[in-house]
């Protein structure tokens, strides 16, 4: 067996007796192969290391998401009275007009879904990186919690418009309306590529605060340009109508 | 979900697998450990090392023949490191592990609870090897973190002979010592 193969064989765990021996007695007279198994040794380890590492934070941010339970328990309650008003008010109405109600939640609630993350791909079973890698990934589970923490991060660090898109969609999954508004216009402000998408989801936030006006003239807007959510965007204004 | 079908996942090196063990187990074993310990910060760190012993052990191939459930062994794993704990810290506690780990499980026991982070040298090393093209990470993972040998890279990737695999990573050591030396200048 030739040194390197007695090498491979060693991390195969496939050497017998005399081959270990044979590992023992070449590491201790010949640098060359000293240094080479030391150096593939210390490699195994570092990624190892690196590998426990990722495993705890990937814990880490179970019980981050854990914790972030509460919140979306408080919001059902609102919601789940605002979803018994509507159902008496929109029976009372159906009763009255029998043509279907107009429910702003409702609405928001069958055309909102999050953006997909089209600005950083994050490539599955690789190693989260960065910053960047770690927030977006957030974002795709839907730890919202966490996304939103690492983003208001990284916004500090590198101030990338898109940064404050992805943070409103974040808002918006977590039921803070008003925060999703100054995050969406500030992102606007800036004239950034994915300016038709906030207008859509401008409208939407606007829907759920109950500002119908504001939620139209931007709904407006995305008939208009005729292209991002266009043809949805007509339906809510039909039904507002 | 199955445990077979987890330890497969796991040996995959799917993080999802050891998002599921830690979600379906945190509970149980926390009620489980609670009698050894009140301190939950400690019984976080053991379980969450607990987990890494199983994974690792699992891709070391030491649980392919697994007799009992993978419940047992991640449980039977905890408590042996809780008590290992106790035991380096001095604390009087009675030891009563049943679960018999041999020797290479042990030194995996042993080599995660005193794993201290990166040395200096071994970050360097790692931030390098994220320098490395896909190919190379991929088979220098699959060979030293997957335990998968030369020949069994060969048929993954679908090479004829064997000694193609053992080139690409000798190329690829090679590029990741280039890296370094480039580095330190």
């Amino acid at each position: 067996m030739d040194k390197e193969s007695l090498i491979n064989a060693y991390f195969e765990g496939a050497l017998n007796e005399n081959e270990l021996a044979e590992v023992a007695r070449l590491k201790a007279t010949d640098t060359e192969f000293a240094q080479e198994l030391t150096f593939q040794i210390e490699l195994q380890e570092a990624l190892k290391k690196q590998e426990r590492q990722e495993v705890k934070e990937l814990f880490g941010s179970v019980v981050a998401a854990k914790r972030s339970k509460p919140v979306k328990v408080v919001n059902m309650r609102p919601w789940l009275a605002a979803a018994s008003i509507a159902l008496v008010v929109g029976l009372g109405s159906w009763l009255f007009f029998n043509n279907g109600n107009i429910d702003p939640d409702q609405l928001y609630e069958t055309n909102f879904e999050p953006y997909d993350n089209v600005v950083h791909p994050i490539e599955r079973g690789n190693q989260i990186e960065d910053l960047k890698d770690k927030a977006f990934t957030a974002y795709e589970n839907d730890e919202y919690v966490v996304a939103l923490e690492l983003f208001s991060q990284l916004n500090k660090e590198q101030n990338d418009p898109y940064i404050e898109f992805y943070s409103a969609i974040v808002h918006m999954q977590l039921g803070d309306h008003e925060q999703a508004v100054h995050s969406l216009q500030s992102y606007m402000a800036q004239d950034g590529a994915l300016n038709d998408r906030a207008t859509w989801y401008l409208a939407l936030s606007y829907l759920k605060l109950g500002d119908l006006e504001k939620s139209k003239v931007h709904l407006q807007k995305v008939v208009t340009e005729d292209g991002f959510k266009a043809e949805a965007a007509a339906r809510i204004l039909d039904s507002l109508e | 979900m199955k445990d077979e079908q987890l330890l497969a996942e796991l040996k995959k090196r799917d993080r999802n697998a050891l998002k599921s063990v830690y979600i379906e187990y945190k509970t149980e074993f926390f009620k489980f450990a609670s009698r050894y310990t009140k301190d939950d910060s400690l019984l976080e760190d053991v379980f969450q090392d607990a987990i890494i012993v199983l994974y690792e052990n699992a891709l070391a191939g030491k649980l392919d023949h697994l007799k009992s459930c993978l419940k047992t062994y991640l449980f039977g794993t905890g408590k042996f490191m809780l008590f290992k704990h106790f035991r380096d810290s001095k604390k009087q506690v009675y030891t009563d592990e049943e679960y018999k780990f041999d020797q290479y499980e042990q030194a995996v026991i042993e080599d995660v609870s005193s794993d201290e982070g990166l040395s200096t040298y071994q970050k360097l090393l790692v931030a390098n090897f994220k320098k490395l093209g896909d190919k190379c990470r991929e088979v220098l993972e699959l060979f030293y973190l997957q335990n998968l040998k030369l020949e069994e890279i060969m048929t993954r990737q679908g090479y004829e002979n064997k000694n193609v695999v053992k080139s690409q990573k000798s190329r690829c050591l090679k590029s990741l010592r280039d890296l370094i030396k480039r580095q330190n200048g």
